[in-house]
């Protein structure tokens, strides 16, 4: 059973082909990990599944809905949520306003002028059960830019989950993380996948391991290989490229 | 309509182009590598017509008019970036603007308390007061040739500047990747500087040449760099080529819709109504065609960054 | 970015209350100073107060920096003077109309705008108000360049005689508060707090689910219909219109308004066209060189006070982080 795939996704870039065919697939509550060497075209594939690029060619659907073409919002609302490579929050708001404006997005139309949005009790309370979800539960009052590096990236979680996704698209979340931020992304990874599919982008491979049930190959803007984690580990192409003295290790 | 007439146009648009290059070239200088909006540039052009229209009326020498006019233009350019470029540098567009507005009423200011608030006479040269045969048919004024030579030289000039030296390497990094330049650029201020006193001169020979052919007057700044605007924001700001594409494209456009447009929609419509309608659409013309084009490539015709 | 904050300081609210009320009596004060040709000015001011605010709606809260605004001002002058010309005398019912023609402008131009970003908006903004100002130079039935005169001024009802200066003033000063009331509501709204969000961070809104392109377009467009509003009265008070009116550089002045006042600030469009107003007038009077002045000013906030004179008095409400710039600013630096 699938819940989200994508069929021959293409985009050039002049005489660069940085998407070359990529069909992946994810079923309901897989975390599905996506790996590849610097410029294999990763964050490439992230903008096209997200909308943020058009794609010069191929499909991708969630949950029987065709994605292609739609805007980004659009994607959002049909179920597929991301997070940034780069943090990207609105650091001189508090966690509290952070949290109440991506649920806002979820709940009502953002195009009345009037009526005190602050006021919204609803609106408070999602937005204090999110911090709770991602361990910022105690931070409301923060203000963003002024958290610890992990603790931005739980609450840059925290606003895609507003969005109740079917799919979560998590741009490398443990990047720039030491251990201990690390192990706690992977137990909150580890939470959301009770009620998400995952598609994880990630650098580190400890954590790809532990979390991943299926883990594609990208290189050169093409699937390499995919498979299971001893799959992957035990490919001889992709120890070629890729991997070699890391599975070692 | 003769086809004469036709081509006469339309070297005219060419030579209104290369001068209206002349100003684009310093302003996308300045805004690729500085990331700057300078409205004063017009300014720095006003001030090159009058110091020439000055000097030429006290020398009687054309040429010592232009050179005046241009090095008098580069010193107030490099008083302008010491005093207050330079401070604004980072700050952001909007106050960038505001700024260089605040610059425009100062100079306009200073330009009526020197010179008086009616417009002043510049003349032609007196050698080149007759005209040249262009083509059997064809007589062309010689002074409108000459400021298409030179307007041919000194777009030459900066792209040998450009493309051919260090200091150009630096504007081309700069205008695609500011970082990187930083981090090449070992004295980046004085390199500012230099860019913006190049500027200061391309608009000081575009305001000494320019003079003759329009009333040197206050506000004749403001009134020619809208246009300049419109032309780097068509070429795609930063990129000198694309300007210098799109001051043609303006140039062309602009003097072709007020040469052509109203003698056409004679043919068309109601002799009143064409009087209406003509020069309103002649006015319009570079807009729309700002507008086409940022409609279908919202970064300029030449995006020097993405 | 969020407007939670209480107004824990009496004189934030006692400051504008009292304003007010000076702005309310001031025509009935006024002639016993022989002070009658100021309600005339203070209502022009009023007007001019009421656009930059609609300015700085846009540009402050919106975070697009449009170098048209004086279009939209145009466009709703000229709506006005041809409805009259249609035969339309109630004053609301033109006003109402104003807003609308300048509404449905805004919704054309900003559809197309409102794809590009940063100098680029800023210059197809000009582009299409410059083309509104040609439009109106060939309109010879409404006079061209020369402008066109309203005879009459429109009939306010409710027994208003709108021929009287004081009683025009009066509507005109309610009209301007409600729309203030209104925008100073709306940055508190859901709306308002969707388009700072966009303001700060674009991308993020849109990974959030927002409709980016139709949050800003009707901000565009609310910003626009007050500003055609704006036209209206002007052409309400004068009787008079003219193309010169729609000039890029009335954009420009605007926005030199709404930064002088403090960009993003509650205030900074009502002081911000105050102070410009008050000393364009006064200088004009007592010099032939009363640019300088106001040029020497622009420099002095940029390079010194760069969020405003608004930010002065207090903190900028739109909450742009640590205020670098205003006096606080200014005091810590020198101590």
């Amino acid at each position: 059973m699938t819940l989200f795939s994508t069929r021959g996704l293409v985009k050039q870039f002049g005489s660069l082909r940085a998407t070359d065919d990529v069909s992946i697939e994810v079923a309901p509550n897989e975390v599905h990990a996506l790996i590849g060497p610097n410029g294999a075209g990763k964050s490439t594939l992230v903008n096209l599944i997200s909308g943020m690029l058009p794609a010069d060619g191929g499909s991708i659907v969630l949950d029987g809905v065709d994605l292609t073409g739609m805007p980004p919002h659009k994607r959002v609302r049909a179920g597929l949520s991301r997070c940034f490579q780069v943090t990207n929050l609105f650091k001189k708001a508090t966690v509290l306003s952070n949290l109440m404006l991506a649920v806002q997005s979820h709940r009502g139309s953002s195009f009345l002028p009037l009526g005190r949005r602050d006021g919204e009790a609803e609106l408070i309370e999602r937005a204090v059960a999110l911090a709770g979800r991602v361990g910022l539960g105690s931070e409301l009052d923060r203000i963003a830019g002024s958290l610890p590096h992990g603790a931005q990236r739980q609450l840059d979680v925290a606003l895609a989950l507003a969005a109740n996704p079917k799919l979560l698209l998590l741009d490398e979340p443990m990047a720039g993380m030491g251990p201990d931020e690390s192990a706690r992304m992977v137990e909150l990874i580890q939470l959301l996948r009770r009620d998400m599919a995952i598609l994880l982008i990630e650098h580190d491979m400890d954590a790809v391991f532990r979390l991943a049930d299926r883990i594609s190959v990208l290189v050169y803007g093409k699937v390499l290989a995919s498979g299971n984690a001893e799959q992957i580990k035990s490919h001889p192409e992709v120890q070629a490229v890729y991997l070699g003295s890391e599975v070692e290790a | 309509m003769d086809s004469i007439f036709i081509i006469e146009q339309l070297i005219n648009g060419i030579g209104y182009g290369l001068m209206l290059f002349l100003l684009a070239a310093g302003l996308t200088l300045v805004f690729g590598v500085m990331d700057t909006m300078n409205l004063a540039h017009g300014t720095l052009f006003m001030f090159g017509a009058y110091i020439a229209a000055t000097v030429h009326e006290a020398s009687h020498s054309f040429l010592a008019a232009v050179l005046c006019g241009v090095l008098v233009t580069m010193l107030i350019g490099a008083l302008l970036e010491v005093t207050l470029m330079r401070r604004l540098y980072k700050r952001n567009h909007l106050n960038q603007v505001v700024a260089t507005f605040g610059v425009i009423l100062l100079a306009d200011d200073f330009v009526k308390w020197m010179w008086g608030a009616s417009p002043i006479m510049a003349s032609t040269p007196a050698a080149l007061a007759g005209p040249v045969q262009l083509l059997p048919d064809l007589p062309y004024p010689s002074y409108r040739l000459l400021i298409l030579v030179a307007g041919v030289v000194a777009a030459l000039a900066l792209y040998v500047v450009v493309n051919h030296t260090r200091l150009g390497m630096l504007v081309r990094a700069g205008a695609s990747d500011r970082p990187m330049a930083e981090l090449m650029g070992v004295r980046v201020q004085s390199v500012f500087t230099l860019v913006f006193v190049i500027g200061a001169a391309l608009a000081g020979v575009a305001g000494a040449l320019m003079g003759p052919l329009t009333s040197v007057q206050i506000g004749m700044g403001e009134g020619i760099l809208i246009p300049a605007l419109v032309v780097i924001v068509i070429g795609g700001i930063g990129s000198v080529r694309g300007s210098f594409v799109a001051a043609m494209l303006v140039g062309v456009v602009d003097t072709a819709g007020r040469a052509f447009v109203p003698p056409l929609l004679r043919e068309v419509m109601a002799p009143a109504l064409a009087a209406d309608v003509g020069p309103a659409l002649a006015g319009i013309a570079m807009y729309v065609l700002m507008a086409v084009v940022l409609c279908f490539k919202p970064g300029g015709l030449f995006p020097a960054r993405g | 970015m969020s407007m939670t904050t209480k107004e824990t300081n009496p004189m934030a609210v006692a400051g504008p209350a009292l304003v007010l009320l000076g702005l309310a009596v001031f025509p009935a004060v006024a002639p016993h100073f022989g002070l009658d040709y100021y309600t005339g000015f203070v209502m022009r001011m009023l007007i001019v107060m009421l656009i930059a605010t609609s300015l700085n709606y846009l540009m402050g809260y919106g975070g697009m920096v449009a170098l048209g605004h004086a279009g939209f001002v145009g466009v709703g002058a000229y709506a006005l003077v041809a409805m009259t010309e249609a035969g339309v005398t109630n004053a609301w019912a033109l006003w109402g109309g104003a807003m609308l023609a300048a509404a449905v402008a805004a919704l054309l131009i900003g559809a197309v705008s409102l794809r590009t970003k940063g100098v680029y908006f800023i210059m197809i903004t000009l582009a299409f108000a410059q083309m509104l100002y040609y439009l109106a130079v060939s309109l010879r039935v409404y006079g061209g360049d020369d402008g066109y005169n309203l005879y009459s001024r429109p009939v306010l009802g409710f027994g208003l005689d709108a021929a009287d200066d004081a009683t025009l003033y009066w509507v005109v000063l309610a009209v301007c508060a409600a729309c203030f009331l209104f925008f100073h509501r709306s940055v508190g709204s859901r709306f308002g707090q969707a388009l700072v969000g966009i303001r700060d961070n674009e991308s993020r809104m849109m990974a959030l689910g927002y409709p980016v392109f139709l949050l800003k377009l009707q901000a565009f467009v609310i910003a626009a219909a007050v500003a055609g509003l704006g036209g209206a009265l002007m052409v309400t008070q004068n009787s008079f219109i003219s193309p010169s009116s729609m000039h890029w550089s009335q954009s420009a002045v605007l926005i030199v308004i709404v930064v002088l006042g403090g960009l993003g600030h509650r205030w900074g469009g009502v002081i911000g066209a105050a102070v410009w107003v008050s000393l364009e007038e006064t200088l004009r009077m007592s010099t032939e060189y009363w640019h300088w002045p106001l040029g020497a000013l622009l420099i002095t906030i940029i390079l010194f006070a760069p969020e405003g004179l608004g930010a002065l008095f207090h903190r900028s409400p739109a909450g742009k982080g640590e205020g670098r710039g205003g006096i606080f600013y200014l005091l810590r630096r020198s101590a």
